[in-house]
């Protein structure tokens, strides 16, 4: 390609970024103006005075901190349940030798197709009787169960993939099982395994129908939360709704600036060829 | 080694806890769900009375909501399927042809709106599409097209397709990611060759990229045509259906039977036909797209 077609492109790339990328920067831009700002004619507006009070009040009466450790702690423990419960069935569909590996399987399989929408009458009625709704396990049982399926459906697919003269050296060196799947078998799909983690995170961090349906106790709530109570309680204070969408937004990108490599490499070698 | 893989323990200790849980939280419910679908329309927990198919009938033959959203679902997928597919192959395409340090920063930006909570990604383009303080109308006015205003989400006739927008905003990067993954798994040499042979540009790609990604377009378009089925926080925070049905979605449609009309059983029969569809999509996509693969 010639250094011109490639300036061109680059600058295409660019102005799409930005078109892209307009209703976050307007975003910002509007959560640092007043109210009666927000009806001037111009598209983005300079703040002539910067209003950090919208931010004051989407921490205090967003009640971020609150609903950030309820997320990251509803998040964390999903993550791991689905890492462990997804590389093990991802092992015995693999490499384990059973009869009804293949119905299973399908069943497994099945929950990617099954929309969680279907479900959440039924479960709203069931957890309601076992006395789960408004428990931290009244979401990380559901979280889990869906992103089961999909880490086994990656896990699967990458699996196949390594060699099983690996395992064999490991047993001829005296390892059981429980070693091989967890010493040498977890390192080897890690890059996987760092999808799975990430695609979890993305799905559980921003869910919100079923945390909804599900939790109406204030102290159990999770970040979106932060979002809906203020289009309530502020329904016409814009700026600091704008504040709390800022503030809700800001870790999932950063987790995402972290691991964006990682994501990316991990659809190239589980999701794709999987 | 045969030892270690028939293991009859390890592979219960494996398979049990991720089966059990897979089974109470989505196949209990399931049948749960089928056994109230047959009961008249009371709240959860209620004794009602057994009424036999007639949610189903009801369904299926009086009730154009259901019909209108599947329509809608169909029309979505459509619109991902013929919009936001093509471009993100072609961005794809592009992002790849760059390549060094600028391949990763916009590829790294174009992902950006996929980590943004749903949340978030509604109330921000309620506001933006708002027809008095939003940037979408303010930007026609500044363009002098100002005769186009509109109140995006609130017109019957402009709803669904400011729906797609929004949903292809919010979901380009995933396409995009996976497209761009499917083209690193082509071999370079392939491409020396055609060039050899004398093919260049939009020629090269139509006759070599778009065959040898058609294992991912496969995929993709399945995956377009369940994500349109299973719609739903977008529409239930932004336009809850409305207006007058225009977004209606079978997920919104079940939810506020079940919770804003407390019609339970017939919520319920949603829930099962729900599920018989997306399987059922799921299904024919995968034929139907199996059986054209071939052809190349």
């Amino acid at each position: 390609m010639t250094k011109s077609t490639k300036t061109i492109l680059w600058v295409f790339f660019l102005i799409v970024a930005l078109v892209q990328l307009f209703p976050l920067i307007w975003l910002i831009d509007f959560s640092f103006l007043s109210s009666n700002e927000f009806y001037s004619s111009s598209v983005l507006k300079w703040p002539s005075d910067p209003q950090w009070q919208n931010y004051i009040n989407a921490w205090v009466d967003g009640k971020f901190l609150r609903y950030f450790i309820n997320s990251a702690f509803v998040t964390s423990v999903t993550i791991l349940l689905t890492v462990i419960l997804s590389l093990t069935l991802g092992y015995a569909f693999t490499r384990m030798q059973w009869k009804l590996r293949p119905i299973f399987f399908t069943i497994i399989l099945l929950g990617i197709m099954i929309p969680i929408h279907a479900t959440l009458l039924p479960n709203f009625a069931i957890f309601k009787a076992l006395g789960l709704t408004n428990s931290y396990l009244g979401l990380i049982l559901p979280y889990t169960a869906v992103s089961v399926p999909l880490g086994t459906f990656i896990l699967t697919g990458f699996m196949r993939s390594i060699p099983r003269a690996m395992e064999e050296s490991a047993v001829v060196d005296g390892a059981n099982i429980y070693r091989i799947v967890f010493q040498i078998i977890a390192p080897l799909t890690a890059p996987a395994l760092v999808t799975v983690i990430v695609t979890t995170f993305l799905n559980c961090w921003n869910e919100f129908i079923m945390a909804s349906t599900f939790l109406s106790k204030d102290a159990l709530k999770t970040l979106p939360f932060s979002v809906m109570n203020f289009a309530g309680q502020y329904s016409s204070d814009y700026g600091s709704q704008f504040a709390v969408m800022v503030l809700t937004s800001i870790p999932a990108i950063v987790i995402y600036a972290i691991f964006n490599e990682q994501i990316t490499k991990g659809v190239t070698a589980g999701a794709v060829k999987g | 080694m045969q030892k270690v893989f028939n293991n009859k323990m390890a592979i219960f200790l494996f398979v049990f806890p991720g089966i059990l849980l897979f089974a109470l939280t989505f196949l209990v419910p399931i049948v749960l769900s089928a056994y109230y679908s047959f009961r008249d329309t009371l709240s959860p927990g209620t004794p009602s009375a057994f009424i036999g198919f007639a949610n189903y009938t009801e369904l299926l033959f009086h009730d154009s909501r259901f019909w209108l959203a599947l329509r809608n679902a169909v029309l979505l997928g459509l619109g991902f399927i013929l919009i936001q597919h093509p471009i993100a192959i072609f961005f794809a395409i592009m992002l790849d042809r760059l390549g060094g340090k600028a391949e990763k920063w916009f590829r790294t930006i174009f992902f950006i709106p996929c980590v943004i909570s749903v949340v978030v990604i509604s109330k921000m383009w309620l506001s933006l599409l708002d027809p008095t303080f939003g940037a979408f109308n303010k930007m026609l006015d500044s363009l002098g097209l100002g005769m186009l205003k509109h109140a995006w989400l609130g017109d019957s006739s402009t709803a669904l397709i400011s729906m797609l927008f929004i949903l292809i905003w919010a979901g380009f990067g995933w396409g995009l990611l996976f497209y761009y993954a499917g083209l690193k798994g082509i071999p370079d040499d392939l491409y020396e060759a055609a060039s050899l042979d004398g093919a260049s540009g939009f020629r090269l790609h139509w006759r070599i990229t778009v065959p040898l990604l058609s294992p991912v377009i496969t995929v993709q378009i399945t995956l377009a045509m369940i994500t349109a089925l299973k719609q739903m926080e977008t529409v239930f925070l932004t336009t809850n259906g409305g207006p007058g049905d225009s977004t209606q979605f079978l997920a919104v449609y079940l939810y506020n039977k079940a919770f804003s009309a407390s019609q339970y059983g017939y919520a319920n029969a949603i829930s099962i036909l729900f599920i018989i569809v997306c399987l059922l999509a799921t299904y024919l996509s995968n034929k139907l797209t199996r059986s054209d693969a071939t052809e190349f």
